[in-house]
């Protein structure tokens, strides 16, 4: 497949009548590595490699993809979808009017994932392996898997309103479960995912086996020694894992504008944020200003132009507490009369493009984990989490510790066991304390759309110090 | 090259470069989808796919390719890049041979009228959100999905397979002046009054005439939905994979065939020949012979899903759910019981109906310690009637609590899947007792 067939699509659509016409030649090059406790099950390569093709047809939008390596297959792939777009439903599509790039631009990472031998690849799954055995004193690994994942993606987007962008992002991420038993007290377990835009010097980077030691003594010392918590209500100390989740959840989500229009209604859900709250409706306090930036390099999120074609910049979501901006792709925009922010992602060419996150965080405090931690005084650390969901509007939600611990007199004490907490995102927002300087980013793959697309994302934050909060513990 | 030819070619070009054994899975086909929301067709999709898989063994080290191209070349390039990098890997815990080809093709699973209703997908959807307005409904949203492909195997061991499938799958979401209603469809046929039914069943609940009612979090009898029980079943299902069980995501490390896990009352099956579900085929995916089978038969564990990989490390015979590396079920099937609807109403003293739920997840999936998030109606019943709506609501309890409380099975089933039931289930509704609902405290 080359670049100039893009062209020949969005021409030929324009000849039979689309007012608008889009192509997107995108090739991504997996290679994954799994194991089972430092053994290898397998190695899977995957290519996924086609076009997709949006038109705006009679004002009705419609989403092709296929293989196309030829005038002729492409030329079919457009009859084909404008067949499917004949079918109008009486509502006109658009897209709204940007200033669109031309431009090519390539991640080059410091130790190409090629240069690196499958050998290293594999042999990371059995040091980790022996690492979490060497570490562990009572507990025994019921399961230990890892998955360690490259990929390679190229993308080429033409559209009819003068967009070109190529674009190459090579992706590395490794994802760990690690399950310990104990006959007197049950057991725990954990997962683990790592993500970033580079080559294999992010991998050297995570330093996975001593980090797996790490997280397994905290484990076992968690499951060995771990209390339920406090009943009354406590100041609670949330991670930076936490808190990235956190501001995933019930920030990012609800401020995608097809959701607020409601066009993930049967979905994902529709958003407690209705258009007439934008620019208004107080979330949250001062502290509360959430930032979701696709330009951060090395980030899992990284992209320089969005999928319309639009160049990335940060947006600021929740602005000192107050909604201030949601994500937009140019079909979003059209609908809301405003301005695309480049948040259009298609996962691959069997997706379309639909506003989406990319890397959202929390904007820093000023104070030292400690002084967090003084400022506590009699509370919870909650540092990471297994168990987490949010309704369909983005409201009630719910944590549940991994990884927690007692603070007494401003000092972290004993362990405790699968503390949950549930509230509402206007709470959340409207209690933060106070929080720490340095930001800490997690990686995950979001899920959302129909079908299914998953996009790497980051999500981050500092450390927060919440007002007291009544917790809840998970069932056994 | 149709696919039956071209996967036995792949075949015979893997061993030609050295390797011991191979199988070629092809799927290619047409799929259609319209998505409407806010009574307007939001985007239709169309896709013409053609995907190869190809696992490839040699010295009982494994590699699957997998490429999104009908191109012979481009496949016998996948295989040299294979060749090049197997033998640098250490031998696979998983490896067995491939097993002696003993499936064959069931038929009967495809409807020659999908590809003519892939043009009308837009209308369908139409019609749904026609229904539901006329139901009671002031908007609606949904997804209509058609799909017709052909599957096409071949292994080193002689298998030469091809199964056609088709299938439709509809949800729709209706909202009313109080709550929303949700109800999805799937079957191997096309129907327009499945569409229409669907949309009717999600307007009926989003009408109710109940008035907004607060309770306190705690354990209630829950009258969970074919939508809610389809999404649990899913979990377990899913978890009863031998692969899962080997790398911590399954409650079955704990409750092992014998066991008694749920209460009498609970039988799933899987099941992958029913022609009416769209999870059907004859054969799996090491060409080894489908069967129905109970997973839970009468609240007891009685097989793990595997492979004759799995099946050959556990020290068990391959099930028929292959999967090269993870099993899977096809169709989940629970047994109806032979209560009515009303009846299970009447058996609630102090309860909830679910309608619908979302976001499972869990604390321990090796404990099956979860929580999952009720969206949609979520009806509170005193002394046996509906006394109003509550907000959403969380349940976290876990899978084995889940499975013993069931006490009453509905007698009609219903052929589900949607976005959070993703394998075709067969279920009705169920009741359960004693379930754990949480809700933010602040």
């Amino acid at each position: 497949m080359d670049v100039d067939l893009l062209g020949f699509i969005v021409d030929y659509a324009g000849k039979r009548g689309a007012s608008y016409a889009e192509a997107r030649l995108h090739v991504i090059d997996y290679l994954e590595v799994t194991s089972r406790n430092g053994e290898l099950i397998g190695i899977g390569s995957w290519r996924s490699s086609g076009i997709g093709i949006r038109l705006i047809y009679n004002g009705v939008l419609v989403f092709a993809a296929g293989e196309a390596s030829s005038r002729e297959e492409a030329r079919s792939l457009v009859e084909e979808a404008i067949a499917k777009a004949k079918a109008g439903a009486g509502f006109r599509h658009g897209l709204s009017e940007e200033r669109l790039g031309r431009a090519r631009y390539e991640l080059k990472p410091v130790k190409p994932l090629e240069d690196v031998s499958i050998e290293e690849k594999t042999s990371l799954h059995r040091e980790a392996w022996e690492s979490l055995v060497g570490r562990l004193r009572e507990a025994k690994p019921a399961a230990f898997a890892v998955e360690y994942m490259e990929a390679h993606e190229y993308k080429a987007i033409v559209t009819s309103d003068g967009a070109f962008i190529e674009s190459s992002i090579p992706r590395v991420s490794l994802f760990a479960n690690i399950t310990l038993a104990s006959p007197q007290k049950g057991s725990i377990q954990r997962f683990i995912e790592l993500g970033a835009s580079g080559g294999y010097e992010a991998v050297e980077s995570w330093r996975l086996s001593e980090r797996v030691a790490e997280e397994a003594g905290e484990m076992e010392e968690v499951l060995m020694k771990g209390v339920e918590p406090p009943k009354e209500p406590v100041r609670v100390v949330l991670g930076s894992e936490v808190v990235g989740l956190i501001v995933h959840e019930s920030c990012g989500h609800p401020m995608e504008a097809d959701r607020i229009w409601g066009r993930e209604a049967a979905q994902a859900g529709e958003s407690f944020v209705k258009p007439d709250m934008i620019g208004r409706y107080v979330i949250g306090n001062e502290q509360a200003t959430v930032i979701d930036d696709p330009t951060i390099p090395g980030s899992f999120g990284y992209y320089l132009f969005d999928d319309e074609g639009v160049p990335a910049r940060p947006r600021y979501l929740y602005l000192r507490g107050v909604l201030n901006e949601p994500l937009h792709t140019r079909w979003s925009a059209y609908i809301f009369n405003t301005h695309s922010n480049a948040a259009a992602r298609a996962m691959d060419y069997t997706s379309e493009p639909i506003p989406r996150m990319a890397n959202t965080y929390l904007a820093p405090g000023d104070m030292s984990l400690e002084e967090l931690f003084e400022e506590a005084r009699d509370g919870v650390y909650i540092k990471n989490y297994m168990e987490w969901n949010i309704d369909d509007i983005r409201w009630g939600q719910r944590y549940v510790g991994l990884a927690a611990y007692r603070i007494r007199n401003g000092e972290l004490a004993e362990p405790i066991r699968n503390p949950a907490i549930e509230f509402t995102t206007k709470w959340f927002y409207s209690n933060i304390a106070a929080k720490s300087k340095k930001v800490e980013f997690y990686a995950g793959l979001c899920g959302k759309g129909e079908p299914m697309q998953g996009v790497p994302v980051w999500f981050g934050g500092p450390h927060v110090l919440l007002n007291p909060l009544k917790l809840g513990v998970a069932p056994k | 090259m149709n696919p039956v030819e071209l996967s036995t070619r792949m075949v015979k070009e893997a061993l030609k470069q050295g390797f011991d054994e191979a199988a070629v899975l092809i799927e290619a086909g047409k799929r259609c989808m319209a998505k409407f929301a806010n009574n307007i067709v939001t985007v239709v999709q169309y896709w013409r796919s053609y995907q190869a898989s190809i696992y490839l063994a040699k010295s009982r080290r494994i590699y699957v390719a997998t490429i999104t191209s009908s191109r012979p070349q481009d496949m016998v390039e996948a295989i040299r890049n294979a060749r090049r990098i197997i033998e640098k890997l250490g031998e696979s815990q998983l490896y067995a041979e491939l097993p002696e080809p003993t499936g064959k093709p069931l038929g009967g699973l495809a409807d020659p009228s999908m590809e003519d209703y892939m043009d009308k997908a837009s209308e369908l959807a139409l019609e749904a959100v026609n229904t539901a307005l006329e139901n009671g409904a002031s908007k609606a949203a949904g997804t209509i999905d058609l799909a017709s492909s052909i599957v096409a195997l071949a292994t080193s061991r002689g298998a030469e397979l091809k199964e056609e499938v088709t299938y439709m799958k509809a949800y729709v979401r209706a909202f009313g002046p109080k709550t929303t209603g949700h109800w999805a469809y799937a079957s191997t046929r096309a129907s327009e009054e499945a569409v229409r039914e669907t949309a009717r069943i999600a307007a009926e609940y989003a009408s109710l005439k109940l008035d907004i009612v607060d309770i306190e979090p705690g354990r209630y009898d829950a009258i969970l939905s074919p939508l809610v029980a389809g999404n649990l079943v899913d979990e377990v299902g899913r978890s009863a994979s031998a692969l899962h069980v080997m790398m911590g995501f399954s409650p079955f490390a704990k409750y092992k065939p014998g066991e008694k896990i749920g209460a009498e009352t609970i039988t799933i099956i899987d099941d992958p020949h029913d022609k009416a579900l769209p999870g059907s085929r004859g054969f799996d995916d090491e060409a080894v012979e489908t069967k129905r089978k109970p997973i839970i038969e009468r609240g007891v564990v009685k097989t793990l899903l595997h492979n004759t990989k799995t099946a050959a490390k556990m020290g068990a015979e391959t099930t028929g759910n292959a999967g090269w590396i993870d099993p899977h079920p096809w169709n989940l099937v629970v047994e109806p019981g032979d209560a009515k609807l009303e009846e299970m109403i009447r058996e609630v003293k102090r309860g909830l109906l679910v309608l619908n739920n979302w976001y499972t997840r869990y604390q321990n999936a090796y404990e099956g310690v979860f929580s999952t998030v009720t969206r949609d109606a979520l009806i509170y019943i005193e002394d046996g009637e509906y006394k109003g709506i509550v907000r959403r609501l969380r349940i976290a309890d876990t899978i084995p609590n889940l499975l013993s409380g069931v006490e009453m099975v509905g007698r009609k089933p219903y052929d589900v899947s949607w976005w959070e039931v993703p394998i075709p289930t067969r279920v009705p509704y169920m009741l359960v007792r004693g379930l754990r609902f949480t809700k933010p405290v602040v």
